[in-house]
């Protein structure tokens, strides 16, 4: 934790500056933009492409930009994409090889990972880069392309200070507020005509990148009242669902009444996966082009919606739409603990505004519990029931 | 063939917890079998009067399905019992049978069995009570052979 | 590079690979490898020779594109190697390690059943993953009690390795043999392969028996072998589900909290059993 003395303030205008600063060393800026009705992730060419003024209203199967009263830049919550786009794109080669006379061969050509700069990183999303860090680069993935590309990343996060409708970050423990693995912090301040920044400093890179922008000390009344408004926030949330064994519902809910409700609504159309900042399957493609003298592997997202996911010689081991549901939610609640040692949802919400037909994962999980704590209590006599010897 | 004295009798898996008295009845129904391989111990059709309970060996069951060697639908060995076509009609074998290894048992006259029965239900009780369960483990095995688990998927049925 | 090539059966090749540029690891009995057949693709394939440092041996079954691609390889021809992957069958000196921690899954090491009995079941081509495991056991035979090969197959002209069984009888194993549906003349057992177990003498606080072939079968005779008092965790059976990567990070070999190419193929019943209750996991 900062201590008052060590956050800076900038004002809005320092933005700009902060967008060249990156930019002269070397970094590629991506953040948040309007684009086409909504904001998405893009490449900034000037801090002025921030969605200054622009909020959201989010709900189940429902997203739409509108104008603010203010002019906050970070005013809006999740949007289509994630920052797993960059990290974890959704085609990448893998290699490429040639034929030769004795067989094939494997042709070097690793592309030079670009620096990337992110501006706009919610607490949740910053949660989610460090779930998929487990996933993707750890142990035996440690020198993979995806590692590489984090090593040269710059983040720069935004807490919460208003969250969107289906936001539940607190839930979830990732948010409001930032948590470890940024290198800047920013608090959005507006108010009595000033648009400032709360900055805290998470690494050597980030206070060596503070230094190049006009900060002035921040004083203990802006950073208390800054503090408080992210706190603030987490009651304020669109949604809630509580945590505490999910991962023991979700093993138990197996063969839960609720998956066949879910499943007359779910198309399996696997948005909420596109969407979700922790999912991270993918398949690979590999094609030759039409001499037959040179093949490429292409690695691209897939998603356990899809019927041959789960493809075995013989048919799909997960056939029904029931059961792919049931994947993906007790996967991401429950088994993504066992396998990666945390849960996989950080609140986000953006599958329960990007799912076509609204499903939303907090009322489903609100309905397993209710469904398994009516099962706990018919496997419980009401009363003590007395045994035939009269024993208890 | 010989006699069979109880206590051999009752050694045998297929009538172990049978009482003591209903093993001592049907030893005197008993007759000691040994068979070289090759012996076949009935054909289809043929009246079905007759249980073995194989001590030693293996049996085959099988079927005339075309040309001059019969097929083998299943095969049995020690510790199980050949023949259940005398319980139920036609009373007829159903397939023909034949050793394929030298092979000992005990047979039981199962004409006298059946009078047994008759007289005492309590007997014929445990004796159903096993044949059924010979018969259900037979044909639980016959299904999973029919589930053709071992077929490419080119060779499951319902494959085009 | 492929050095020989022997057909097993109508659909079954065993291939016998060389490297032709960086050789892979040395494997354990029951690890797999990802085979590529260029520009088709990769598919997860069971080791099916003991390791022995000179050849690889993979026994493929062709069932699709790149499995029909592989099992049409002549020798000389160049196929992608990635591997070993996944747990091993316990078997050996080699002992199989133990995973590290990772979440908040460990595997349990699967210790060597020396001086005990071991049963091996296989059905179909699950002879071959567990054929790695025979012939590493056969090569030190006096480190095991008995070791009991019960074998069932589709028909006798589809038995796998039918040619080596002799073999395996004169270094110490006893083999028996049955078929689903017999074939005229053939003169051996008719019957599911659980049916065989009651020509085996059984000592269940000392046996180890290795399971391996389709699922279903593979689920009727755990329950088979734990009726007849062999302890769960005793039980052990190579799994399958699709695997792209064999490196944990794309998700599909997943069975509920497990990853397969890491977890597994080979997991004890008595984790896999529950698992492997649940319809659709």
């Amino acid at each position: 934790m900062e201590e008052a003395g060590q956050a800076r303030l900038m004002d809005v205008t320092a933005l700009s500056q902060l967008h060249a600063a990156l930019r002269g060393a070397g970094y590629q800026v991506i953040g948040p933009t309007v684009r086409e009705g909504a904001i998405v992730l893009r490449e900034l060419h000037s801090a002025d492409e921030l969605p200054f003024g622009w909020g959201v209203d989010l709900a189940p199967g429902g997203y739409r930009i509108k104008q603010r009263a203010d002019r906050a830049a970070f005013g809006h919550s999740a949007g289509p994409q994630s920052w797993k786009q960059y990290l974890h794109p959704s085609r990448e080669k893998v290699w490429s090889v040639r034929r030769t006379d004795g067989g094939f061969e494997l042709e070097d050509g690793h592309e030079a990972a670009s620096r990337l700069a992110f501006i706009g990183v919610r607490p949740c999303d910053l949660r989610a880069i460090g779930i998929q860090d487990q996933v993707l680069g750890r142990g035996q993935h440690a020198a993979s392309r995806y590692a590489a590309r984090r090593a040269g990343i710059f983040v720069v996060a935004v807490n919460c200070t208003e969250p969107g409708q289906t936001c539940f970050c607190a839930s979830m423990g990732t948010g409001p507020r930032a948590g470890q693995g940024y290198d800047l912090a920013l608090t959005e301040l507006l108010g009595d005509g000033t648009h400032r920044f709360l900055v805290e400093v998470g690494s050597q890179a980030g206070a060596a990148l503070l230094a190049q922008l006009p900060t002035t000390p921040a004083d203990e009344a802006t950073v208390t009242s800054g503090r408080a408004a992210v706190t603030a926030a987490a009651d304020r949330m669109g949604r809630t669902m509580p945590a505490d064994g999910l991962r023991e519902l979700m093993a138990d809910s197996h063969s839960a009444a609720r998956w066949d409700d879910v499943a007359t609504r779910c198309l399996t159309c696997g948005n909420c996966t596109m969407a979700c900042p922790t999912c991270f399957c993918t398949t690979v493609e590999d094609s030759t082009d039409l001499a037959g003298d040179h093949a490429e592997r292409w690695q691209v997202w897939d998603s356990c919606f899809s019927l041959d996911f789960s493809y075995l010689p013989g048919g799909p081991v997960r056939a029904s739409d029931r059961s792919r549901y049931r994947q993906w939610l007790t996967h991401k609640l429950g088994t993504w603990h066992d396998q990666f040692g945390s849960s996989g949802c950080v609140g986000c919400g953006r599958c329960i505004v990007w799912c076509p037909v609204g499903i939303d994962l907090t009322e489903e999980v609100a309905a397993l519990r209710e469904e398994a704590a009516a099962r706990d209590n018919e496997d419980r006599p009401a009363g003590q029931a007395q045994q035939a010897d009269g024993a208890p | 063939m010989t006699g069979v004295l109880p206590a051999e009798l009752g050694e045998h898996a297929f009538l172990r917890g049978l009482p003591a008295e209903y093993i001592a009845r049907l030893a005197q129904v008993a007759a000691a079998v040994s068979v070289p391989a090759g012996h076949r111990f009935f054909e289809e059709g043929g009246r079905a009067v007759q249980i073995w309970l194989i001590r030693t060996g293996r049996v085959a069951l099988d079927l005339h399905v075309r040309g001059r060697e019969p097929l083998i639908v299943e095969t049995v060995g020690g510790g199980q019992v050949v023949g259940l076509s005398w319980v139920c009609p036609p009373y007829e074998w159903q397939y023909g049978a034949q050793a394929l290894a030298p092979t000992t048992a005990i047979t039981l006259d199962t004409t006298a069995v059946l009078s047994y029965c008759d007289q005492d239900p309590v007997l014929g009780y445990q004796l159903i009570r096993r044949l059924m369960t010979v018969a259900a483990d037979r044909l639980h095995a016959s299904r999973i052979r029919l589930l053709d688990l071992y077929a490419a998927p080119s060779q499951q049925a319902g494959a085009t | 590079m492929v050095a020989s090539r022997r057909t097993e059966t109508r659909d079954t090749v065993t291939l016998a690979l060389r490297p032709a540029a960086q050789p892979i690891g040395s494997h354990r009995p029951g690890q797999f490898t990802m085979l590529y057949a260029f520009g088709v693709g990769e598919v997860p394939i069971s080791i099916s020779g003991p390791p022995n440092g000179s050849e690889l041996l993979q026994t493929i079954r062709a069932v699709g594109a790149v499995t029909e691609a592989l099992c049409a390889a002549e020798p000389g021809r160049l196929i992608g190697v990635r591997g070993p992957f996944g747990t091993d069958w316990g078997v050996g000196l080699a002992a199989s390690a133990g995973r590290p921690a990772d979440g908040e899954l460990t595997t349990p090491v699967m210790a060597d059943p020396a001086g005990k009995d071991v049963l091996v079941v296989a059905g179909g081509i699950g002879l071959a993953p567990l054929r790695s495991a025979l012939l590493t056991m056969l090569a030190a035979r006096e480190r095991y009690r008995r070791i009991t090969v019960l074998v069932g197959s589709r028909s006798p002209q589809e038995i796998a390795f039918a040619g080596e069984l002799s073999s395996w009888r004169a270094l110490g194993a006893e083999v028996h043999v049955t078929v689903d549906r017999a074939s005229a003349g053939w003169r051996g057992d008719v019957g599911v392969v659980t049916q065989l177990l009651d020509r085996v003498d059984i000592d269940p606080a000392a046996t180890i028996a290795l399971v391996c072939g389709p699922e279903v079968m593979m689920r009727l005779t755990a329950r088979a072998l734990a009726g007849r008092g062999i302890a769960t965790a005793d039980i052990r059976l190579s799994l399958e589900r699709n695997m792209r990567c064999g490196i944990a990070e794309c998700g599909h070999c997943q069975l509920g909290p497990l990853l397969l190419c890491r977890d597994g193929p080979v997991l004890d019943y008595e984790r896999a059993g529950p698992l492997l209750a649940i319809r659709e996991l």
